[in-house]
């Protein structure tokens, strides 16, 4: 047992090397500047490209992979499948989430551990579209694993306790949501519509789409919008911070607008799985 | 007696994936009966293997192993450390391998599975005793700072041999890093700036290029099962579900045995089987040897 480095000294305090120049945060916005460039370079109302493909994990009945820029997200479903000895008789079907991160998602080593918040939120947006009572007395799981947090990568967070703060700004949520709904519907389970989520963050008097990490933690406020485009229907609206009302009417219809374009590459993603199958 | 008999009358008016389902067994001998496999490899074929290098833009280095569809992404992360004072200019490597519920259906969140620790320990001690890592280059300031080394392994899909894929993205991850450039500032180590490398001059610099970590005898693993007289190379996860001896070879690259393991089982293997299991991992540890070479030269093209 004396050759054991890898778990004697894990305690060990470390720190992350961090560039000494980004202690102090440099002004990334100031009062009514609009020339402002984000910092991958889109336009404020631009969002992340989208990339979603399914199939992702072999062993679960459906899965999808997502990619918006550096977020990357893998969502299993398993089941319908003999729900947990303890559940009481239920004659819908249960639908159980879970999210998680890896260690290297974010841009200091974390703890890789499951997401709560996260895994309440992805629940709740998911449940309304989802037609529970085509399997009764089963329970449908949706795991997500997220492999790569959004942010770009030479933006390093100044100090470790100020993560936390960022740890629960709404971050890869959307993708997350957009990605397990691929997923379920790779998994052939019964749904209104597919379920597209956009947020918006509101920075002094601009709104931007599709914030990343960096803009989160500038942020006023943010809205997250969770809806099924072809029904028009929202199955989640979280709004914190602070908004003014014309501000808010606005966000709110860019995210809608946002939505319905990116329901329909979630659509062609399955039309395209669909048609491979069958050639 | 009365099953197998009647499995065997049963066979040839059922369909086929219901036998598969209801005698798996009987099945699988069927097939090894003809030297193939269900899905058509012979019995000391592995699956098909990818490796892709830098998959994870926020690492150090980082690599993504895919044999058959078990895939697995490895991803280094340093940090800095004093080193302990038996071994003060040495650095650590902490080796984390984690099953995520994603990866199969018998994981469930909050409680891990039962195969996640046992790949983990085997992974540190065959890195460890490989060599393959100088713990020495490590270190940035004798007595006073060195790298620490995280090494997290993440099981995306499994579907048998998680241990072969998992060293092999390690291996990959480690032949990926670049270590980052730093400089000795109060007595901390900060990042250099890419910007500021020139002009910074009263910083002491301790590392001044991204460098590569220059690595020893690269470890790589077959994992057979042993099945009555039958050796079948690289399992699914069904076969391992099957038939349960397994053995793990573990050869380095100049095919000195690094370690072996053999896990109980109902089989007890003869040494000529242990030997027969041994010359496959060989052939094995050429091919697995290309695909590294290939994917690294690859990334240097880029």
């Amino acid at each position: 047992m004396a050759a054991k480095p890898s778990t004697t000294t894990t305690a060990k305090a470390t720190y992350s090397p961090i560039d000494p120049t980004r202690k102090t945060r440099p002004p990334i916005f100031s009062g009514s500047d609009v020339d402002w460039l984000r910092p991958d370079s889109r336009g404020f109302h631009q969002c992340r490209p989208a990339f979603f493909r399914t199939g992702a994990v072999n062993s679960a009945s459906g899965s999808a992979y997502a990619e918006f820029g550096n977020t990357k997200v893998i969502v299993s479903v398993f089941g319908p499948r003999e729900s947990k000895k303890a559940m009481m008789y239920s004659n819908i079907g249960r639908l159980n989430c879970n999210v998680s991160y890896t260690t290297f998602a974010t841009p200091i080593r974390g703890q890789g551990s499951d997401h709560k918040d996260f895994s309440s939120m992805l629940h709740k947006a998911l449940e309304g579209a989802i037609i529970l009572e085509t399997f009764p007395k089963t329970t449908v799981d949706v795991f997500a694993l997220v492999l790569e947090s959004g942010g770009s990568i030479r933006f390093l967070v100044k100090q470790v306790d100020e993560l936390d703060t960022l740890w629960f700004a709404v971050g890869d949520l959307p993708v997350v949501i957009s990605c397990a709904s691929v997923a379920l519907a790779d998994a052939g389970i019964m749904m209104y519509d597919l379920v597209a989520s956009v947020s918006v963050s509101c920075l002094g008097k601009n709104l931007l789409i599709d914030p990343v990490l960096e803009e989160e933690s500038y942020q006023d406020g943010s809205l997250m919008i969770a809806c099924m485009p072809s029904r028009y229907e929202v199955t989640q609206l979280t709004v914190t911070g602070e908004w003014s009302t014309p501000h808010f009417n606005e966000a709110m219809q860019l995210c809608l607008d946002a939505s319905a374009k990116l329901g329909k590459i979630m659509r062609s993603c399955l039309k395209e799985a669909a048609s491979d199958e069958q050639e | 007696m009365g099953l197998p008999n009647a499995s065997e009358d049963l066979s040839s008016e059922m369909e086929v994936d219901a036998f598969r389902r209801l005698f798996p067994l009987r099945y699988f001998e069927r097939h090894l009966a003809e030297s193939i496999r269900p899905d058509a490899r012979s019995l000391s074929r592995a699956r098909n293997t990818t490796i892709s290098m830098g998959a994870v833009a926020s690492a150090d280095g980082s690599a993504l192993a895919k044999i058959g569809s078990t895939t697995m992404l490895a991803a280094i992360k340093m940090e800095v450390m004093t080193p302990s004072l038996e071994s003060p200019d040495e650095g650590c490597v902490s080796i984390d391998f984690h099953m995520p519920p994603i990866c199969s259906p018998l994981v469930r969140p909050g409680r891990p599975a039962e195969a996640a620790p046992v790949v983990a320990k085997q992974l540190s001690d065959t890195i460890s005793s490989s060599g393959m890592i100088n713990l020495k280059e490590l270190s940035l300031v004798g007595g006073k700072a060195a790298w620490m080394v995280y090494l997290d392994i993440y099981c995306l899909d499994a579907d048998g041999a998680l241990f072969d894929a998992a060293l092999l993205s390690a291996v990959a991850a480690f032949s990926n890093l670049q270590i980052p450039t730093v400089s000795l500032d109060d007595g901390k180590i900060v990042m250099l700036p890419e910007e500021q490398k020139e002009e910074n001059s009263e910083k002491e610099p301790v590392n001044k290029e991204k460098r590569k970590l220059t690595l020893g005898g690269i470890p790589f693993s077959l994992t057979c099962i042993l099945h009555k007289n039958y050796i079948l190379a690289d399992p699914t996860s069904e076969e391992e579900s099957i038939m349960e001896t397994l053995v793990t070879v573990v050869l380095d690259s100049s095919n000195q045995l690094v370690s072996l393991y053999k896990p109980g089982g109902a089989v007890l293997a003869y040494t000529s089987a242990v030997q027969d299991c041994i010359a496959l991992t060989r052939q094995r540890v050429k091919e697995l040897h290309q695909i590294l070479e290939e994917a690294i030269s690859g990334m240097e093209i880029d």
